[in-house]
């Protein structure tokens, strides 16, 4: 499997995205070099998540334009295209209602091995077996970040994640956030965590659906 | 002694063996297809799926052409037909009620103008297991083979999907074609499950095994093979049953398989490990 190692360059115009009558994102522009690692700050609900979900095709804009390595999805296979070139933190920790076990969540990562070196390395490699619906929310974390370095390890050279530290402890957080940003993909993280914002080459901020750089 | 008798007797006559293949074969591929039904939260599809078996009953009976066929063609059409829904939260359930009433009202207008006998169109909804023939028991070996077939074949990804459809979704899981491929398995199943038990009584052949199952099992594969042995214990038992008691099979067949569900249920869950320690919560520990 190809290792990333410089990552995918990221090109957003224009982007608007709605829920319902509500306008979430108001035509943000950005433009991620390949292998940049992006914070994406701000409060609960300026569209943060959105954004990132737009990115990864889980949310359909109502105008503008994603480019990932210069092409733009048009159709689903175009996104599905896209979806390979990814690695996905969802913020929901909630764990779907039909039960998977660790070790299946991490064997669909990509590179399957990767991600159980990852697990031992985070401290979850004896919980394999155990249905994710029954870890706590910092293991279920630690869980999804292992698939991620999975993901990257199979060729994956856009990571996008959602608050990906939010239920660590200190000392966990700072090991994670080192594991996530020496990746050696793109990443665009939508964080709260000031540490982890601070350790990433930019920091954005979003507020009512408008973003800037934070210098 | 009498009774075991009694049975070996009638499981030697030639419509009792058919209908004991065809259970066993419904036994094996129709409760994985109820899997997916509780995976996917689809519970609605097979009241919409039993109205639409009967307007291809119905069909079958204006046009003279099998009416089993003509339901599992129609069942299969209006699964592929609904599955672009599922992209939808909550769209499913939406469109079901919608299908549902539409495909009742058709039949009932197809059944008044061409003057064909209502009854029989209704008594397939009911059953009528000692008349299972040879095309019912094609369907439901090949449901027999293809769903466990699929199951291993397409496990992890089938996995990812029940637990979690967007993650299945932003993993390169073909969400889409899989929904697809499964709403018609499980419109096919009520459909080739209806001189078993009947379309209305096809969920002691799906739903109730998958319940069970769910209660006992950790993961996919377990719930899988749990749901599978508690077809299998409810089927066999249930046919007994019936025919000893010389009672129709479907309702037997339904009820005991209803208490196999609740008898699982009722059994105190078993500790797991990581119950000891480890309890869900939103925070890091």
């Amino acid at each position: 499997m190809p290792m990333a190692t410089s990552g995918a360059a990221v090109r957003i115009e224009a982007l608007t995205c709605d829920h319902g009558p509500v306008r979430a994102v108001h035509g943000v522009d950005l433009d991620i070099g390949p292998g940049a690692r992006v914070a994406l700050t701000g409060t609960n609900g300026s569209g943060k998540s959105t954004l990132l979900r737009a990115v990864i095709g889980l949310h359909r804009p109502s105008g503008g334009t994603v480019a990932v390595d210069g092409h733009v999805a048009r159709t689903g296979r175009d996104l599905n295209r896209r979806r390979r070139t990814c690695a996905w933190i969802p913020q929901r920790q909630a764990a779907g209602a039909f039960p998977l076990l660790v070790r299946e969540l991490l064997d669909t990562g990509g590179d399957p091995a990767a991600a159980r070196t990852a697990a031992a390395d985070l401290g979850i490699g004896d919980l394999l077996s155990r249905p994710v619906s029954t870890l706590s929310g910092g293991q279920l974390q630690r869980a999804h970040l292992a698939r991620v370095i999975g993901r990257v390890a199979a060729g994956a050279a856009l990571v996008l994640a959602d608050e990906p530290t939010a239920a660590l402890d200190f000392g966990a957080r700072r090991e994670a956030a080192a594991r996530l940003l020496g990746l050696g993909a793109t990443v665009l993280v939508v964080t709260h965590d000031p540490e982890l914002a601070a350790a990433c080459d930019r920091r954005l901020e979003m507020a009512a659906g408008h973003l800037r750089e934070v210098v | 002694m009498n009774d075991l008798a009694t049975l070996a007797d009638l499981l030697a006559m030639p419509a009792v063996q058919r209908a004991a293949l065809g259970l066993l074969a419904g036994a094996v591929g129709l409760p994985l297809v109820g899997v997916i039904i509780v995976g996917l939260d689809i519970m609605p599809v097979r009241f919409a799926m039993m109205h639409v078996a009967l307007l291809g009953i119905a069909v079958g009976l204006l046009t003279g052409a099998d009416p089993t066929l003509c339901a599992l063609v129609a069942c299969a059409a209006a699964g592929a037909a609904v599955s672009p829904l599922a992209d939808r939260p909550g769209g499913l359930s939406g469109g079901m009620g919608l299908l549902m009433s539409l495909a009742m009202a058709a039949a009932l207008l197809l059944i008044a103008v061409s003057g064909v006998n209502a009854a029989s169109a209704f008594a397939l909804l009911w059953g009528s297991i000692l008349s299972v023939r040879t095309t019912d028991l094609a369907i439901l070996g090949a449901l027999a083979v293809i769903v466990p077939a699929l199951f291993l074949v397409f496990h992890r990804r089938l996995a990812l999907l029940l637990h979690d459809r967007e993650l299945a979704l932003v993993s390169g899981v073909p969400v889409r074609l899989f929904t697809l491929v499964l709403l018609v398995l499980v419109a096919v199943s009520v459909a080739g499950a209806i001189r078993l038990t009947g379309a209305l009584l096809v969920d002691a052949l799906t739903l109730l095994p998958a319940l069970a199952a769910r209660r006992v099992g950790t993961s996919l594969t377990s719930i899988s093979l749990w749901a599978v042995a508690f077809g299998l214990l409810g089927t066999a038992a249930g046919f007994a049953l019936a025919l000893l008691s010389d009672l129709p099979p479907g309702p037997v067949l339904v009820l005991t398989a209803g208490l196999i569900a609740v008898a699982v249920h009722l059994i105190p869950e078993r500790k797991r490990p990581w119950q000891h320690t480890a309890p869900r919560s939103g925070s890091s520990h």
